[in-house]
């Protein structure tokens, strides 16, 4: 099983895949509408936004554990 | 070649020195759970862990930097088993108990170092702070589908997610980190989780049934 590199989502069907594309090591969620995968900047306002639809943290605390998280996934390691 | 030089030779490939290395690194991260267990997650030094996992000192901080590092680790080991675990029941279809149930399941195989970690998140460095944010929310985004389910079926109340997902969060930690009030000598989860899952179905129903 793959895992996405830019969230870490595990992807196990083709629609975990953008288009439904299983070469992309990327998952649906971390693609833009033209299969192309989401900019740091882009990935980490919707992580964040993920947390704050789920647990209802406050923006910048979502913010932050979005970097941190994403500063440990191969797609973002190096990044600040 | 003789039966020495192939061992030698089939032990020293990348691939196994590659499995080695993970195998290593799979033995720390348990016997940390189970040392984080034992004595608390802050308590615990990096040489009992490596005590306990069978390598040198030297080996863990190889694999993960520093305790902060391992600390981490650790973390989003057990975050990644909690989420395969109700990934699983989020494909079956669950309903919102059974996500649930599947929740404390996963939380009991590990309920020493999940009890430790319900006491100790807010000391813990602000590495593995945030990691637990993300698996947070990862088991509230797999309880979602759930509650949209049940709630449009009618058998349970529409309200936010995030205040739904923390008063659970909020009735399940406090339980844990009293365990030894709770459940002395015993597993809480399997002692009361059945009466914990009970009360919290009964807040958020409507009465209906699913």
């Amino acid at each position: 099983m793959k895992l996405c590199v830019a969230c870490g989502m595990p992807m196990e069907k083709p629609s975990d895949y953008p288009l439904g594309d299983e070469s992309k090591d990327y998952c649906v969620h971390c693609a833009r509408a033209d299969g192309s995968m989401q900019s740091y900047e882009e990935r980490a306002a919707a992580m964040a936004n993920f947390i704050v639809m789920t647990q209802g943290l406050d923006g910048r605390a979502a913010l932050a554990a979005a970097r941190a998280r994403m500063s440990r996934l191969p797609a973002w390691k190096g990044r600040p | 070649m003789s039966i020495e030089s192939t061992i030698i030779t089939k032990s020293t490939t990348p691939q196994s020195r590659s499995a080695q290395k993970l195998e290593t690194r799979r033995r720390i991260l348990a016997a940390a759970r189970r040392v984080f267990a034992r004595e608390g997650i802050l308590a615990t030094s990096t040489a009992a862990v490596a005590a306990e996992a069978g390598v040198s000192h030297g080996s863990v901080f190889a694999h993960f930097g520093t305790q902060e590092g391992l600390i981490a680790a650790v973390i989003e080991d057990f975050g990644e088993a909690l989420s395969l675990h109700l990934h699983e029941s989020t494909e079956r279809g669950a309903g919102t108990r059974e996500v649930l149930k599947s929740h404390l399941d996963a939380i009991r195989e590990s309920e020493g170092f999940y009890a430790r970690l319900a006491v100790e998140t807010p000391l813990l460095p602000s590495e593995a702070r945030l990691s637990l944010v993300l698996i947070q929310s990862d088991i509230a985004f797999h309880l979602s589908p759930a509650i949209e389910a049940d709630a449009k079926a009618g058998s349970v109340k529409a309200m936010p997610l995030p205040l739904l997902f923390n008063t659970w969060v909020g009735l399940l930690h406090y339980y844990l980190a009293n365990r030894e009030l709770f459940a002395p000598d015993a597993s809480l989860l399997e002692s009361r989780g059945e009466e914990l899952l009970d009360h919290f179905m009964s807040l958020i129903s409507t009465g209906g049934k699913r």
